[in-house]
């Protein structure tokens, strides 16, 4: 084994303590540190992937007490799929923003970075935990960060948006806390593993009364459809590569959180039901709402909703080819968006407003830009030959499978109006004038590495699908085999 | 000493219950950013509270195995819960602190603390 799943948590988390102390010794540490640490964790855990592939799971047992008892550290091939995607993202995030503020001042590059490198350990621990409680205190560094970087720009409404956020992130807090608290009080346990072997223990009422208080409280992170009001404000207000890191990565750790609990913890009549409808709806709010909206951050931000929405309804539906669809879609989603926000923040770059009327004639000024914002826009729709096309495919043959022919039809139809607000704004790049009050901002080298690494991706998945269906494969035989999970957790004791 | 830990205990849970309500109720209906914030920070020493009490043990003693106590586990209040509140209170000062700042933010952008009267982002 050439590491262990705990240098994920403390590496970063030593990393984002050591960036001022070394920020003293010479400046630019402040900005080579994240991606070194970033890059090393991609590595780890591609390195981990392979390993599993031939060792089986990966739990690691922290500070010497058996699982039911002490912390442990998962690294099954589900979770080991989505921290290679977070690491991936949170790298290109970092070199997206290498040279974020380098002309303007230190302090505030130094607070960006240590915040991120927050946000990342917060979203991976989510993702590699086997603790509830451990959890919670995951959840809780990813929001506090999440808050911290989304007032980051003092001259904009941030600290709204923020304040905002951070509302429902203490109400979510306090709620995860009290469903928590019921579940201990009914088994005595913390243990996810051992929650699950004892959950047909466990009184019915008490039962729902623990499953609602927990989903309401991850639902605010997994922006599921009543509690995302916050998600379009922060993601106006926030710097651009914070908006790719909060749909890339914080979502998918929240979405993650909510479908080990429904998948594996619980085994409640009615939890798919609940996740097909409260997708459902997310997916058709979301996206009529992206339709009418003025703001184009806030109109890519309805349609991370939208798109999350859409990754509920496919673990909704419960089969294996629906998980399977569900990680598809979360994994080309985070590829695209992230793509999209890049692009799309350099299109809108020196206004405050971020309004769409200022992509106006962009086409001509910024070209690649331009061209790699239409790519992820066709992606995202789900035209062939990206890589959209093969997750929405996946969704919709796992839909008809299932016989959910309504589900096919609401699908297709809404995403009708997704391609209507996507290719209005392709339009106006290509096709309109240029106002005259805005500039176009060429992006920094690193920034279009970034992007073009991403339009690489959503391509070559286009062509060859096969390059990630396998790992896919075996993220959903993963999460489908709840046995497996209990089993391989507390045979470590 | 029995009926009097029985209205302790009663009087625990029906303080933190209160306490839970109160927060919530300051959280929800205040108009002043700090009185939110008030509201939450209540709402969390509620639920600190609430997690003592359940792992409390009528008459137990302190977690603890030291001399004259070496075969008293049955009687030793659940260590448990009072961990998770450590974290919980530290998380909470946490959020309490960052959210004092952004009040202090909002403050200088709008020159108000009133929550109705700060609506340059659509609610």
């Amino acid at each position: 084994m050439v590491g262990s799943p705990v240098l994920f948590v403390a590496i970063p988390l030593l990393a984002a303590f050591l960036i001022p102390l070394m920020g003293m010794i010479w400046k630019e540490f402040v900005r080579i540190i994240p991606g070194l640490v970033l890059a090393y964790m991609l590595v780890l855990s591609v390195s981990l992937i392979i390993y599993i592939q031939s060792h089986g799971t990966i739990v690691e047992v922290i500070s010497g007490w058996g699982p039911p008892v002490g912390i442990n550290l998962v690294f099954s091939p589900f979770s080991g799929a989505l921290t290679t995607l977070m690491t991936f993202l949170g790298l290109l995030v970092w070199l997206y923003s290498h040279k974020f503020k380098r002309n303007v001042d230190y302090e505030p590059a130094k607070k960006y970075f240590i915040l991120l490198m927050l946000m990342v350990t917060g979203s991976v621990g989510m993702v590699l935990t086997g603790d509830l409680f451990n959890m919670f205190v995951f959840i809780e560094i990813v929001s506090i960060s999440g808050y911290g970087l989304t007032s980051f720009f003092v001259r904009r409404d941030s600290a709204e948006a923020a304040f905002k956020f951070l509302l429902m992130g203490a109400f979510a807090s306090s709620f995860l806390l009290i469903g928590i608290m019921i579940i201990y009080t009914q088994l005595g346990t913390l243990n996810m593993a051992e929650i699950a072997q004892r959950m047909p223990q466990m009184d019915y009422h008490m039962k729902v009364f623990s499953l609602i208080f927990i989903l309401v409280a991850i639902g605010v992170e997994a922006e599921t459809f009543p509690l995302n009001g916050w998600a379009p404000d922060v993601y106006t207000q926030a710097p651009g590569p914070i908006s790719a890191a909060m749909s890339g990565i914080v979502v998918k750790a929240a979405v993650y959180a909510n479908i080990r609990i429904i998948y594996t913890m619980y085994d409640l009549q009615g939890a798919y039901e609940y996740l097909l409808i409260i997708g459902l709806i997310t997916f058709i709010v979301a996206e009529t709402a992206a339709l009418k909206q003025e703001r184009l951050k806030r109109m890519l931000a309805y349609s991370s909703i939208g798109q999350m929405g859409l990754a509920m309804i496919a673990f909704g539906i419960g089969t294996k080819e629906g998980v399977y669809a569900a990680l598809f879609l979360m994994f080309s989603h985070a590829i695209i968006k992230s793509l999209l926000f890049f692009s799309g923040s350099y299109l809108v770059y020196n206004k405050t407003s971020k309004y769409i009327k200022h992509v106006n004639g962009m086409g001509k000024y910024l070209p690649i830009t331009a061209f790699l914002f239409t790519l992820g826009a066709f992606a995202i729709i789900g035209l062939p030959p990206f890589m959209g096309f093969w997750s929405k495919l996946a969704l919709l043959s796992a839909a008809a499978d299932s016989n959910l022919v309504i589900l096919v039809a609401v699908i297709l139809v809404v995403s009708i109006v997704e391609a209507v607000y996507y290719l209005r704004v392709v339009n106006r790049i290509f096709f309109f004038k240029k106002r005259a009050n805005t500039k176009p901002e060429k992006p920094t080298i690193n920034a279009m590495i970034a992007m073009l690494s991403l339009a690489a991706i959503v391509l070559v998945i286009g062509f060859y699908p096969d390059l990630v269906t396998g790992l896919i494969e075996r993220a959903a035989d993963d999460l489908m085999d709840k046995g497996r999970y209990i089993g391989e957790i507390l045979s470590k004791n | 000493m029995e009926k009097y830990l029985d209205i302790l205990e009663i009087a625990i849970y029906g303080s933190a219950v209160a306490l839970i309500l109160i927060g919530l109720y300051g959280a929800l209906t205040k108009k002043s950013l700090i009185k939110i914030v008030l509201g939450l920070s209540i709402m969390d020493s509620g639920i600190h509270l609430m997690m003592i009490a359940l792992g409390y043990l009528k008459g137990g003693t302190a977690p603890i195995f030291s001399k004259g106590f070496e075969n008293s586990a049955d009687q030793m209040v659940d260590p448990i819960p009072q961990a998770l509140v450590l974290t919980a209170i530290v998380i909470g000062f946490g959020v309490t602190a960052v959210a004092l700042s952004l009040v202090i933010r909002l403050y200088r952008h709008h020159d108000t603390l009133r929550i109705d009267e700060i609506k340059n982002l659509k609610w």
